[in-house]
């Protein structure tokens, strides 16, 4: 049979972004994949070293615009773990509320995308009220809705109000997750098109350096938020399943969405009783990092991020260096969609959550 | 993992910090590693211009086991043993830092430019790299 090359993307309204991906089709099959990458790439990484650590602070949420909140933490974490300043109690509780919401946002906008991908189109109106929702919140508290650039080194800010607000988030969002579980969840054309499609094992996944929701849908237990110093007085379960399919990864989001709230609830309670804001802010002007090397790491929605810093006492870093999850998830896409038929692919590659601002940096 | 076992192994390296610092037989230490500590994911690669035209590369691995990092250091000039035969992870890291400092990893299948356009020249993240070089005149 002769081969076929096929181009998707880079325009293609299902591959999240600026994808593109050569596949190599023998009929319907597909013999290799080759992702192209790189169409939205603004040196991140390069515009580190030119700016000071507050000029480079507003710009690290657009690394993910969906999670940005977990890179605005990590940098502020690293100038904070430098320079040796305590958070309180409140400040904690702030961050992991907006972080968890935040990690809903993102989770809620994939099931909707992902069912997009597979020809529905209902739920993703569904998942996207209920995330506007959130957004609003971040847009009351932080000005935002995307991007909120709300966590500065030593703190937050500005104080956090309308709790409320999040109290009718989580009270309303157990019901909205039932209801996409009943429409998703065991319905026959989505099971057909997601059960034991794109099967990842454990091996595989440590191979290529998946992490994440991705690797704990493949049965292996390993949340970083199990060892992060802001949820040390939280208590939750990591989400892990067996399946290792594109089902259980959309399972183990619909959880970790669960799972997320009752963090959120916790958090509220903490909220209730410090309500005094003890902020150690550290001066922007003419900050420097001590000398050395730092990392930090956090447990991002799309799997693990994490920074490196090395610093040689100047206002800006010597070297600073982005880990994030999707990377490693486009590379994947090299190994799991070979032998998988074209009309899988966007099913497979929407599975992983995939983020191109996150890839291309 | 048992330092001292270890550097009875291999005699050319020292600790530096949290940090082993190897100088030759990148490919066999690591593979060593994985197979007899169980460090079975590479988090990443982390490259860095030390300024003197060497680049570090840093290897940072995890085992799951004790859920800790293990990070092993090289500095190379302009070529590199790859371990994309060990680690598949490290093909795309090995590509990044061929892109942003050209360090050629020599067994890596699929090394050419990622984020830069294949008619660019230099490679940014190096300290001597001239944003204003007449070379980089490209869009005329």
């Amino acid at each position: 049979m002769s081969k076929l090359k096929l181009n998707l993307g880079p325009q293609h309204p299902s591959t999240h972004g600026v994808l593109r991906l050569i596949l190599e089709l023998e009929g319907e099959k597909i013999i290799s994949c080759e992702p192209d990458i790189g169409y939205l790439h603004r040196g991140m990484e390069k515009m580190a070293e030119k700016l000071s650590y507050i000029q480079y602070l507003p710009l690290v949420d657009r690394i993910d615009y969906l999670a940005g909140f977990f890179y605005s933490e990590l940098l502020c974490r690293t100038v904070e773990k430098a320079l040796g300043v305590e958070l309180s109690k409140r400040v904690k509780a702030i961050r992991v509320m907006l972080l968890e919401l935040n990690r809903i946002a993102s989770h809620l906008l994939w099931i909707g995308a992902f069912l997009m991908d597979l020809g529905a189109v209902s739920p993703f109106f569904y998942a996207f009220r209920e995330r506007e929702v959130i957004l609003k919140y971040f847009e009351k508290i932080t000005g935002q809705r995307m991007m909120n650039n709300y966590f500065v080194f030593g703190g937050v800010r500005r104080d956090i109000f309308s709790l409320e607000d999040v109290e009718n988030i989580i009270n309303i969002l157990p019901d909205k997750v039932k209801d996409y579980e009943a429409l998703i969840t065991e319905n026959p054309i989505f099971v057909q098109r997601t059960k034991g499609k794109g099967v990842l094992d454990k091996e595989t996944a440590f191979n290529f350096g998946i992490t994440g929701v991705n690797l704990r849908a493949s049965g292996v237990n390993l949340d970083f938020r199990v060892k992060d110093y802001l949820y040390e007085r939280i208590d939750f379960n990591p989400v892990v399943l067996d399946g290792a399919d594109s089902w259980s990864r959309y399972k183990a989001r619909v959880l970790e969405i669960k799972e997320s709230i009752n963090i959120i609830k916790q958090t509220l309670k903490v909220l209730e009783s410090e309500k005094e804001l003890e902020q150690k802010l550290v001066n922007p002007l003419n900050l420097t990092l001590p000398e050395g090397e730092y990392i930090q790491e956090i447990e991002a929605p799309r799997g693990l991020a994490s920074i490196y810093i090395k610093s040689t006492e100047e206002k800006s870093p010597y070297r600073l260096k982005w880990r994030t999850g999707s990377y490693y998830s486009v590379n994947l896409l090299r190994k799991i969609l070979k032998g998988a038929y074209l009309n899988d692919a966007i099913a497979i590659s929407g599975s992983l959550d995939i983020i191109l601002p996150e890839v291309d940096k | 993992m048992n330092w001292t076992e270890f550097q009875n192994i291999f005699k050319d390296c020292r600790l530096e910090g949290e940090k082993i610092v190897i100088n030759s037989d990148l490919l066999k230490t690591i593979e060593f590693i994985k197979t007899n500590y169980h460090f079975e994911m590479l988090k990443e690669i982390i490259a860095s211009d030390n300024g003197d035209g060497n680049v570090e590369l840093t290897y940072r691995l995890f085992s799951l086991e004790d859920e800790e990092d293990l990070l092993i250091s090289i500095n190379v000039q302009d070529e590199a043993e790859s371990i994309s035969s060990i680690f598949e992870s490290a093909v795309a890291d090995e590509k990044e830092i061929f892109d942003l400092f050209g360090v050629k990893f020599i067994g890596n299948p699929e090394l050419k430019r990622l984020y830069m356009p294949e008619y660019w020249k230099g490679h940014p993240l190096r300290k001597d790299y001239k944003e204003d070089d007449e070379r980089l005149n490209w869009n005329e």
